[in-house]
């Protein structure tokens, strides 16, 4: 667990030095949240709440979903570009699992843009409009955990399809299309309150609705008690299922690698 | 002395996809791909000893690198056994890893983005290595690879000799009983090889290190190593000292005169057709000879030799070298 946390603090450290980078993307999260936000405040254009959900609520739904968004962005050529150049079998020679490893490292780089780039923004976009706070202290913790969850299953989404890399030459126009599927059913760009009933119904059997619009009900109180239990629940299965995915994938790929050499 | 890495026949074939020229053929392999088998390492046995050093060499593809990857764990062989320490590689990877160190010249395994020092850092606690010992081992290693003006710089930013010192240390640092050095000296100027050579061999003398390196560079083998394996197309085909070789199969003597005059005459024959005497009688009886050496043969040549399949060499017993 230390070496793993350790992979984390040296990405983190790591991302430390390319300054001007990150501040380019605080700049490029604030732009986006403000310029979906102006949109919808324009639809709303004064009227109190479309179907029961308030402007103050789309925002808080943009500024999670679509700055955490941001945040979770990683290097989804990762493994790809480990395999085309070889360097994937340096890492079975060491005694450290190779998968926790890229999650670690993903998590402190995810970490750092919490800190460098998510929360900066928020503070802007608090100047900027408003929101609503919390349902409770309670709802905010949960919330945490629930975001937690929520990266696990994106990070799990993303890793599945990078082990595709092991039998197809390039899956850079894979990763891209599920980015848009991702964007799209998590309600990163269109709230999930406003699609279609059967839309709805559809993506409330995806791991996509877990990502995000999970902690954002738990946060705005939409989801309370046993709701939110069984929100949590749905996350973990989720996560389960993908991790055993996950796992066949990864396991087939790499006996392909140290029976075949590539 | 119980050897401690042990290979039995092993094989490795591997399958090549094969394409054919032309649209059609293209179309066609889409549904029927074909495959080639080649035959990288072909029945090898070897044993080595606790503290040997042993220079692994051959052609180009001759299956160097197959067999370095097989011993360390990353690849399965087809056929045959590997032991190594107790360990069975390919089965019991996580374990064994620990101790063992790999250098793939080729290939860096240190992060690309971090100072040096810092992927030593993250060496610690992979392999957990105790504080006390990390210490020791990193400023012994860096004193003797002289990489104190480095060591702090980004591993982008560093010259191929000075990231291939940082490869070697970051393979070290955990004390692995047995390394593995795939082309440690390819691409490094003279200086820097003659580090690395000292290197491996001060870390043999000191800590009792099994070693087997590849190499192109016959110096390499010359200084640093007792043995010597050569392989070409997947099988063995010399395992014995160095001192040997050179005996058996050094056809070829150099003898140098220098004349009363101050010029210089070299002159090379082939001592299995003209006996020793009949040369110095000749070059006696041309020259007025002031002074006279006859060099040792060198190993560069013999190599080349064998390659080109100019001596054949006698056939090896499997696991012979004992
Ligand atoms: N992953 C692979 N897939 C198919 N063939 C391979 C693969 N790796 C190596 N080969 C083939 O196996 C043979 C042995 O290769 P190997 O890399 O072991 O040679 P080597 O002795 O290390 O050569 P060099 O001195 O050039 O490094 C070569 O003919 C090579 O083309
Ligand atoms: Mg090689």
């Amino acid at each position: 667990m230390r070496t793993y946390l350790e992979f984390a603090i040296k990405k983190f450290q790591n991302k430390m030095t390319y300054r001007f980078d990150f501040f380019m993307e605080i700049v490029n999260t604030i732009i986006t949240i403000v310029v979906y936000l102006c949109i919808y405040k324009a639809l709303y254009g004064g009227t109190k709440d479309i179907d029961g959900i308030t402007y103050q609520m789309v925002a808080t739904n943009f500024v999670i979903s679509m700055g955490l968004s941001n945040a979770f962005k990683f290097n989804e050529m990762f493994l790809q570009d480990k395999i085309h150049d070889g360097t994937i079998t340096n890492e079975f020679l060491k005694p450290v699992n190779f998968t926790f490893r890229m999650l670690w490292e993903n998590i402190g780089e995810g970490a750092f843009k919490i800190v460098f780039n998510f929360i900066p923004a928020l503070i802007f976009t608090i100047f900027y409009t408003s929101f609503c706070p919390p349902k409770s202290i309670i709802n905010f913790l949960v919330m945490l955990v629930s975001i937690s969850l929520g990266y696990l299953i994106l990070w799990l989404i993303s890793f599945i399809v990078q082990t595709w890399s092991f039998w197809l030459f390039s899956v850079w126009g894979i990763i891209t299309i599920k980015n848009v599927f991702v964007n799209i059913l998590s309600g990163s760009l269109l709230p999930i309150w406003f699609m279609p009933d059967l839309l709805r119904k559809i993506i409330s059997f995806t791991p996509f609705e877990s990502i995000y619009f999970t902690p954002v009900r738990i946060y705005l109180g939409e989801l309370s008690g046993r709701d939110i239990l069984s929100g949590m629940a749905i996350q973990i299965l989720w996560i389960a299922v993908l991790a055993i995915v996950a796992n066949v994938f990864w396991k087939k790929g790499v006996k392909k690698l140290v029976v075949q050499g590539g | 002395m119980e050897p401690i890495i042990e290979v039995k026949n092993i094989k490795k074939y591997y399958k090549v996809a094969k394409r054919e020229k032309g649209l059609g053929a293209t179309i066609k392999n889409l549904f029927h791909r074909k495959y080639e088998i080649k035959k990288a390492v072909n029945d090898i046995s070897f044993s080595i000893k606790k503290g040997e050093i042993v220079g692994f060499i051959g052609p180009n593809g001759a299956g160097k690198s197959t067999t370095i990857k097989m011993l360390s764990g990353i690849l399965y062989p087809d056929e045959g056994g590997i032991k190594i320490n107790g360990y069975i590689p390919y089965k019991q990877r996580k374990q064994y890893v620990k101790h063992i160190g790999v250098v793939f010249g080729q290939k860096s395994q240190l992060n690309w983005d971090l100072p040096l020092i810092e992927s030593f850092e993250l060496m610690k606690y992979i392999y957990k290595i105790p504080e006390k010992v990390y210490e020791e081992n990193l400023n012994k290693f860096t004193q003797l690879l002289d990489m104190k003006d480095f060591i702090n710089q980004p591993v982008r930013q560093l010259s191929l000799g000075q990231r291939m010192r940082g490869d070697i240390v970051a393979a070290l640092l955990h004390s692995p009983q047995i390394v593995f050095f795939d082309e440690p000296t390819i691409g490094l100027d003279v200086v820097a090889k003659e580090k690395i050579r000292d290197f491996i061999k001060y870390m043999n003398e000191t800590e009792q290190t099994t070693i087997i390196f590849t190499t192109h560079d016959m110096q390499d083998i010359e200084k640093v190593c007792d043995r010597l394996i050569i392989i070409d197309t997947g099988k063995k085909i010399y395992d014995g000292s160095i001192v040997e070789i050179k005996n058996k199969y050094a056809n070829s003597k150099t003898i140098e005169i220098w004349l009363e005059d101050g010029k210089k005459e070299v002159k090379t024959f082939d001592v299995n057709q003209t006996p020793m005497n009949e040369v110095m009688e000749e070059l006696f009886s041309k020259y007025h000879i002031k002074d006279i050496s006859i060099c040792e043969p060198e190993i560069d040549g013999i190599v080349r030799d064998i390659y080109e399949k100019r001596v054949s060499l006698e056939p090896v017993v499997a696991g012979m070298g004992e």
